[in-house]
């Protein structure tokens, strides 16, 4: 699978290698200030609200719902062309945050803006997965 | 304000692919017509300040080391610099230029812009346009693209106002009404399309047809600027900046909200029209640049142009079309113009020059007085609102 994968792996910072290294193992990980209590998407060296460095990690329910979504079909880089039809997404956690991801595992067609969903990792490597979301169970 | 900026020469080439018209042809053609639309000599020209060449590095480090003046002969040449803020950079060489100009630097300053997207390797085009406002660890691996962001904008959008696909697709139609009148534009003298024919064309990231989405094209254009004072004494025809506000949102589109976008466009035009003096009534023409439709109804509702969800019925009913009570985006935005990566913010600077200057032929707004302008860079990072004149009220 290692040598397929043809598609853009995630590039990792060091203060983020925590979140990737939760998700390979289908955690979804929410970096939080311990300072302000702000939880921090996308993960940051620095709290964005305070500046604080104390930042510590919460698992997200993984549950939450369509904020907006387009149905790919056409003109997508060659390497994304096997994938096609797919849904890209933006959903909001119920933690109140807002993810880039796709919507799997249901008919492009079903899908709604405010549709319940729920967190499904896709092993994309053997290092890495990523926090795809199906509808709710 | 001081003593303010004012454009006083234009140029610009037809926007087309075009691989056999290079770089350096677009960058002489551009140049030599702007100063000769300002009826100066070249060695009057005190500075350059160049729109950064996206994409295009060796151009980029030829400009930032100074061609362009040892090219053209620019004898009178104190300084030479080049900036880069995306689809905005054409605003932040003007507000430079206006520092140059103020502070007795320069009193001419040339600023130029050309992009030609048809000799660039297949590969390297998409890898910057892939990665060019899409976050590489957040966005891009899941197959995120422009035409995907814009989309999911516009799928929001229509959501939250009720807007119709037929509306949608009718803001397609009004800009290209522009654009077929327009000799520089890719699509001068095509047939304009019918909603249904824009709704026919394809599905590209639902609810975008292929014609709501962008052809990539080679082009460029280029501005003369001054002191207001200079410009008086240079040209019966100059063009005044007269007000200017901004607000910077998110780097990506999954950190951006549509209300705050909405309100950032409402506030920082109505800062820039205060700054002018001007009421929107007393606004001729609002010459928009925000590449896809959907801001399009977006900006038009946040500013009080129409009620909310009513832009799209506007559009529909031909009121921004030529001859329309409300001329909007008189080059027909980047949907009608082709985009030129960061140039079609320079077009739309050009062209507000030329309806004030009352040089736009066919797509003239009689008796023009006063324009509103606005740029936006990245996917949208940001929205610069400027006003211009003929007059300073």
């Amino acid at each position: 699978m290692t040598s397929e994968y043809i598609k853009p792996i995630p590039i990792i910072q060091t203060w983020t290698e925590q979140f990737w290294k939760a998700a390979k193992e289908h955690k979804l990980l929410i970096q939080v200030c311990e300072d302000c209590q702000t939880r921090i998407f996308y993960p940051k060296k620095v709290c964005p609200e305070c500046w604080s460095s104390n930042l510590t990690w919460e698992e997200a329910s993984g549950k939450g719902k369509v904020y907006s979504f387009s149905v790919m079909q056409d003109m997508v880089e060659p390497k994304f062309w096997a994938d096609i039809p797919y849904v890209l997404a933006m959903v909001d956690l119920e933690e109140g945050i807002r993810l880039m991801t796709r919507i799997v595992a249901c008919d492009p067609e079903a899908v709604e803006i405010d549709m319940e969903v729920e967190v499904v990792f896709e092993d994309i490597t053997k290092d890495c997965a990523l926090p795809f979301f199906k509808p709710a169970a | 304000m001081g003593e303010g900026l004012a454009i006083i020469g234009i140029g610009e080439v037809p926007t087309a692919i075009m691989p056999e018209r290079s770089r350096w042809d677009i960058l002489y053609e551009i140049c030599l017509q702007a100063v000769r639309n300002a009826g100066i000599d070249k060695n009057d020209i005190e500075g350059v300040i160049t729109v950064a060449p996206q994409a295009q590095p060796r151009l980029s480090a030829e400009i930032s080391f100074g061609k362009l003046p040892e090219e053209l002969g620019l004898k009178g040449c104190r300084d030479v610099c080049i900036c880069n803020a995306g689809g905005a950079s054409t605003s932040n060489c003007i507000r430079m230029a206006e520092q140059w100009i103020e502070s007795g630097l320069a009193r001419i300053v040339l600023i130029p812009h050309v992009t030609v997207h048809s000799s660039i390797p297949l590969e390297d085009l998409i890898n910057f346009f892939a990665t060019a406002g899409i976050d590489l660890q957040w966005e891009y691996p899941f197959g995120t693209t422009y035409n995907g962001i814009l989309a999911m904008m516009t799928r929001r959008y229509m959501y939250e106002t009720g807007t119709t696909e037929e509306e949608m697709a009718s803001v397609v139609v009004a800009l290209r009404k522009w654009a077929t009148l327009d000799p520089n534009s890719f699509f001068y003298g095509k047939e304009v399309p019918t909603i249904e024919k824009v709704l026919s064309s394809g599905m590209v990231s639902s609810p975008l047809h292929k014609r709501e989405c962008n052809i990539l094209a080679d082009g460029g254009g280029a501005l003369v600027v001054t002191s207001r004072k200079l410009a008086a004494q240079i040209t019966s025809t100059p063009v005044y900046k007269l007000g200017e506000s901004a607000r910077f949102f998110s780097a990506f589109t999954m950190t951006r909200d549509n209300d705050v976008v909405g309100e950032g466009f409402r506030d920082a035009t109505h800062e820039a029209l205060d700054q002018a003096g001007l009421s929107k009534k007393e606004i001729d023409i609002w010459n928009i640049y925000l590449a896809y439709p959907v801001g399009h109804p977006m900006l038009m509702e946040s500013i009080g142009l129409c009620e909310k969800g009513q832009a799209g019925k506007f559009f529909r009913e031909g009121h921004t079309w030529p001859g329309g009570s409300l001329p909007w985006s008189t080059i027909g935005d980047a949907i009608g113009r082709g985009h030129t990566g960061s140039g079609v913010s320079m077009a739309t600077y050009v062209e507000t020059a030329r309806q004030l200057m009352g040089q736009a032929g066919q797509r003239q707004v009689k008796e023009a007085q006063y324009v509103f302008q606005n740029t936006s860079g990245g996917s949208g990072m940001n929205f610069i609102a400027t006003v211009w004149g003929r007059e300073i009220p």
